[in-house]
């Protein structure tokens, strides 16, 4: 405590950014001519991309400020708020490396943005910035009322980034999300009001320590999960997850999947493990056997998809199921593997969604059959594509294929039937992912519009290699990351053994 | 043994210079070409360098172990970096030096190198030659990976990183569907196998705690006292018994039958053998590479690193043997029947892999490996000829459509004539005199009797059935030969161009399409493969499975004290040790009838329409049972799945929530006539009813 409160200044810094962006904005309203409007979006854009890069180098600090050997929270700030609600922040390793992956994957999204967004630029990033301080909201906070305010908070900008800058039918896909992620919320909200009346407080250390009575917990437990499960989304509460990526705009694809689903993951491991173990003891086998058919169901689904994003969105949905079974084998290997494969998962998808969107943006269509024979227009997309094609299906090398390995090891030692179950989900993705791959990339070009389609420019390779970059670097040397979290691992077991 | 600088340098360099190819653009193909070339040779020439040395007994360096029986291992572990550390949990980049990898180094390295030799020759027109190269080498680093690890995890790197190079190689001319679809096949039957060996490799970490393959063995080999995490009670480790899929079973059998699953997929087995002929889509210096001489070799290396393992189970090893015999039989007589000249050899393959599975199966390691490292030279010599043949033949594979070609070249003809009296086992029982086959395949025919004799499980039936194939091979080499070097040219060859298979796309070249014989650097790497082919048996025999073997394993192969396979092999009676000569004799005799003397023969069997040729000839059917359940059984599920996504999920869902409100707020709406007299009525109606209630609570009529 004491010191200069770094985390708030990194969750607040989009805010205040996108408040001055929007200040500025109105003070120039008064000379509006369509090229004005195309100049002054850009300029919004860079202003963006300044604050939302100026974040990054805070979340940078705050990992340089961030001690390994230490399990529990740190760079802890504390005001008093309400009664025994205070406004209380602090990050462990779980938090800060979901922290990281956002800031490093915003001014990604922003500059993604850059050729595909042209109407209301300056709203968009006015709305991707709030989202950001949102979204790290939600890793920094350590009590569990700010926490829900974040938790919720989030829903409003994305739900504009879809319904404004969406597809076709982006007004039904921003009101499946909202209606399906709210619905679990309210559930939680219950939940939030029953264990601070009855914890006497909303701290995160407090209700850590405050052991609920084990049907009390069930309750809780499932109120709780409604939420995550959507957030994750488990099956069979994800549906709204393809239409949600298909209709959002690249970088709000990149957002969902790359920072939104893992809410879910971390709200297991925040809550549902130290907070109510009994009930997570309980469940075990609820859970096991969802995230299988999580895994099977949907990576089947993927394969019969025609649209890119809807496919991907899909194995989206069977990744995270590999999320599930890591968090629920209760081991250090499982849930260290979970976190890694949050944070891989966020990259890979992440990149693929960009992927998509290059080629969308030059041919304004997903449908897979308008593509093929790419590979001799787009060298370079080739192999950019192949390389995460690779890492989506879990290659040995990439980071993928640690947080699958090592979630199936941990689930292995708790469910040998889950394990097979999940393994067998391996098999399906390399089917869907090579057959994309070999749809689109390989083959003729039958289709005559993609005769003088271009290879990617140097915005989206700025976009894209730095996480192609990330991909290799954690599959050849994870434990950059394992050093990072074991702490928080450990520790969340601990609680729940009862220490 | 070579010093650790080198050692690195022949694992690594490989991948490194695999990095060329990714800026081609700006150094030119032929930078990549000689780079990639040369790295590879040099590799290929320090291996087989520290091959001799390791068997003249010079340098046997690195760290000696003797174990509690006094079985001494030598094995030098080279650290490279940490990879995954969580807990007991450890798994590090390494690279493991015993004779097990440097045998395998040798094969590797130096098959690769020739062939990239080779292809300087093969793929000299193509426009995506760097492109080549560089899957080739970073084929060579993946494999070197795979063979050197010192845990299981590196294992699956080199294991996945090699079936990610055969799918990029097999898929090299992307352009035409047959190769995506080969490379998508070969992909995903690789897969499945690879779901058997993760889950094996989770069983092991989930009963010996660890996934490095030292103490891993070590607790097998000394049978110490193992704590398994989960599903199992602390016991010895050859006794342990575990909970697996709701069964309670010996750890050591669910572990050994998980990770030959694996090894059936990579190594083309009996149900998982589907990929491999279709494999031959892709260039032929790459069936040559990783389709005969190295990956699909990967399965047998692993069941012989294993041997700790195998040692000590019934069932898993009892399977590896029926699963080799099984795939040896079967794969010859489809072998028989094919037309494409690489399919016949791509079954071949697949044959001779049988043959050393259940060398390794009935506990005879070390003949699986000499078999690995002599196939290693036959079979590329095999299928660098017929690249040669085809390259002179303008992209023609059918051998129907060849004949006569002896003439036309000479050299390829006398490079196949040795592959192919290499392949057959010809020799002279007793004596030296013999192709490298002969010394391998009878070592491994003798072994299996002799389990057989010590009633080691299947051991007599993978005997009879390695008698039956090595009859097979014998007709199907000498039919090859025949159709394609001899008797009259075929006629249509010269008008019709219907070949579609190793056809990239350059029908311009060779207008004359007379048959030519091959450049120089596509012989040489022939004719260095021909005195492997002849020789490599005759000086290694020895040091792999005769004399000297424990010298020369020195403990990288294990055997369990009651394992006297080697021994008891040269009791064989006579009849064992003649019987092979006789059925190879046997099946040269029938070709020659039927092909060289009665040339339309062939023709005639196949148009007769038999049902046992139709049998061979479409592969047992293999192909159309599995697209008819699995990948049929797969879309509809998928279908089914996506449709129960909208049509059961969402209604109930999103959708019907939204429905309902619909309906809800449609039925209020229309209350809202606007008419007095309506609300009067439910005003009215309300007051009477909660009035009611209320004086049936307040006690009613008492």
């Amino acid at each position: 405590m004491g010191g200069f409160p770094i985390l708030s200044a990194l969750t607040f810094m989009p805010l205040v950014g996108a408040l001055l962006i929007m200040f500025v904005r109105a003070a120039t309203t008064g000379s509006r001519s369509a090229d004005a409007a195309a100049t002054s979006g850009r300029t919004a854009l860079l202003a963006g991309l300044v604050i939302s890069g100026a974040t990054f180098l805070a979340s940078l600090a705050a990992f340089s400020a961030f001690d390994y050997g230490n399990p529990g929270y740190q760079l802890v700030e504390q005001y008093p708020w309400y009664k025994t609600i205070s406004y209380k922040m602090g990050v462990d390793g779980l938090s800060l490396s979901l922290i990281l992956l956002t800031t490093f994957l915003t001014p990604i999204c922003l500059l993604a943005s850059w050729n595909s967004i042209h109407t209301r630029v300056t709203e968009y990033v006015v709305a991707f910035l709030v989202l950001e301080t949102f979204m790290l909201g939600v890793f920094t906070s350590m009590d569990l009322v700010l926490f829900y305010i974040f938790f919720e908070a989030g829903l409003i900008p994305m739900f504009l980034i879809i319904g404004i800058w969406g597809g076709k039918d982006k007004i039904y896909a921003a009101f499946k999300f909202f209606l399906y992620t709210l619905l679990g919320s309210l559930l939680m909200l219950v939940a939030v009001v029953y264990m601070y009346v009855a914890a006497g407080s909303s701290d995160f250390e407090v209700l850590e320590k405050f052991r609920f009575a084990p049907e009390v917990q069930t309750w809780l437990w499932l109120a709780f999960v409604a939420s995550f499960a959507v957030k994750l989304p488990m099956w069979p509460v994800h549906t709204w997850l393809p239409d949600a990526h298909v209709q959002a705009p690249t970088a709000g694809s990149v957002v969902l999947a790359g920072v939104l689903l893992k809410m879910g993951g971390y709200g297991f491991l925040r809550f549902s493990l130290p907070m109510f173990p009994d009930a997570s003891h309980l469940f075990q086998p609820f859970m096991f056997a969802l995230a299988v058919a999580a895994i099977i169901y949907t990576s089947l689904v993927a394969w019969r998809q025609t649209d890119m994003k809807k496919l991907i969105a899909y194995s989206s949905v069977a990744h995270m199921g590999f999320v599930t079974l890591g968090v629920f084998s209760f081991n250090e290997i499982g849930v260290q593997g979970a976190i890694f494969q949050m944070l891989s998962h966020g990259i890979i998808s992440g990149a693929l969604f960009l992927i998509v969107g290059v080629v969308y943006d030059r041919m304004h269509t997903r449908e897979i059959s308008a593509y093929g024979g790419l590979v001799h227009r787009m060298p370079i997309y080739a192999s950019l594509f192949m390389l995460f094609t690779m890492a989506n299906v879990g290659l040995p090398g990439t980071s993928g294929f640690i947080g699958e390995i090592l979630t199936m090891i941990g689930g292995f030692q708790a469910s040998t039937w889950a394990a097979a179950g999940a393994a067998l989900g391996v098999i399906f993705s390399a089917v869907y992912m090579l057959t994309l791959y070999r749809r689109t990339v390989f083959g003729q070009i039958t289709n005559p519009a993609l005769n003088d389609i271009k290879d990617m420019n140097w915005i989206e390779l700025v976009c894209i290699v730095p996480l192609a970059l990330l991909t290799l670097l954690f599959g050849v040397a994870p434990n950059l990351i394992f050093n990072m979290t074991e702490g928080s691992a450990l520790r969340i077991l601990s609680m729940m053994a009862g220490g | 043994m070579l010093s650790d600088a080198l050692i690195m340098f022949i694992v690594l360099a490989p991948g490194f210079v695999a990095l060329t190819g990714l800026v081609h653009k700006w150094i030119g193909d032929r930078i990549v070409m000689t780079a990639t070339t040369g790295v590879v040779l040099a590799a290929g020439a320090l291996s087989l360098a520290q091959l001799f040395m390791y068997a003249a007994g010079v340098g046997h360096a690195g760290e000696q172990a003797s174990t509690e029986h006094g079985e001494i291992l030598t094995q030098h572990i080279i650290p490279l970096m940490p990879w995954i550390h969580i807990g007991e949990f450890n798994a590090n980049w390494a690279i493991r030096v015993d004779t097990l990898s440097i045998v395998m180094m040798a094969v590797v390295t130096g098959v690769s190198g020739l062939v990239h030799l080779y292809s300087w020759g093969y793929m000299s027109e193509d426009p995506h030659r760097s492109r080549f190269f560089a899957y080739l080498s970073l084929f060579t680093f993946s494999m070197l990976m795979l063979v050197t690890a010192d845990n299981f995890i590196q294992l699956f790197f080199g294991w996945e990183g090699v079936g990610l190079a055969s799918y990029l190689l097999i898929g090299f001319w992307y352009q035409n569907k047959a190769p995506n679809d080969a490379a998508i096949k070969a992909f995903v039957t690789n897969r499945i196998g690879d779901f058997g060996l993760a889950l094996g490799i989770m069983a092991v970490f989930c009963i010996f705690r660890t996934v490095e393959f030292g103490p891993f063995m070590a607790a097998l080999r000394e049978n110490t006292l193992v704590t398994p995490i989960a599903f199992a009670e602390a016991a010895p480790a050859r006794e342990v018994t575990m909970d697996f899929l709701g069964h309670h079973l010996p750890a050591l059998e669910v572990i050994g039958v998980l990770l030959f699953i694996g090894a059936m997929g990579k190594s083309a087995q009996f149900f998982l053998h589907v990929w491999l002929p279709d494999a031959m889509e892709g260039p032929t210096p790459v069936s040559a590479l990783i389709h005969a001489a190295t990956m699909v070799t990967a399965g047998v290396y692993l069941v012989c690193l294993l041997s700790p393992l195998y040692e000590y189970t019934i069932y898993a090893a009892g399977m590896v043997t029926v699963v080799g015999a099984v795939t040896a039989l079967y794969a010859a007589t489809v072998g028989m029947a094919q037309n494409d000249i690489k399919r016949v050899i791509a079954y071949s393959t697949c044959s001779q892999l049988g043959y050393m599975f259940f060398a390794a199966g009935v506990g005879a390691y070390e003949a699986a490996m000499f078999h690995l490292f002599t196939h290693a030279f036959f079979k590329a010599l095999l299928f660098l000829g017929a690249g040669s043949v085809i390259h002179g033949m303008h992209h023609e594979q059918d051998m129907r459509r060849m004949g006569g070609l002896a003439k036309f070249m000479p050299l390829t003809y006398v490079a196949m004539l040795i592959g192919t009296i290499a392949i057959i086992g010809l020799g002279i029982p007793h004596t030296q005199i013999g192709f490298s086959g002969f010394f391998s395949k009878d070592a491994i025919l003798e072994s299996a009797f002799a389990g057989g004799v010590e009633h080691v499980s299947f051991g007599q039936m993978a005997f009879w059935f390695g008698i039956i194939a090595a009859f097979l091979t014998s007709f199907y080499s000498w039919r090859l030969i025949y159709m394609t070097f001899h008797g009259p040219m075929a006629s249509d060859a010269h008008d019709d161009h219907a070949h579609a298979h190793d056809d990239h796309g350059h029908d311009a070249h060779g207008h004359d399409h007379t048959p030519h014989e091959s450049p120089w650097v596509m012989l040489v790497p022939l004719g260095l493969l021909s005195l492997g082919a002849m020789f490599a048996g005759l000086y290694f025999h020895t040091y792999f499975v005769d004399h000297e073997n424990e010298a020369f394993w020195a403990g990288a192969i294990y055997r369990a004290a009651d394992n006297h396979i080697l021994h008891a092999r040269h009791e064989a009676p006579e009849w064992v040790i003649y019987l092979p000569l006789i059925v190879t004799l046997g099946g040269f005799v029938l070709a020659t009838l039927t092909y060289y003397f009665n040339r339309g023969f062939g023709r005639k069997i196949a148009d007769s329409g038999g049902p046992l040729h139709a049998l061979f000839y479409n592969k047992w059917y293999f192909d159309e049972i599995y697209n008819a359940t699995l990948v049929r059984g797969a879309a509809l599920l998928g279908n089914l799945f996506w449709k129960a996504d909208k049509k059961v999920i969402d209604a109930i869902g999103a959708d019907g929530l939204a429905e309902v409100s619909q309906v809800t707020a449609r039925r209020l709406s229309a209350m809202h006539t606007g008419r007095l007299y309506h609300y009067a009525f439910v005003i009215i109606g309300a007051a009477l009813v909660f009035g009611g209630i209320l004086w049936m609570r307040a006690g009613g009529v008492n």
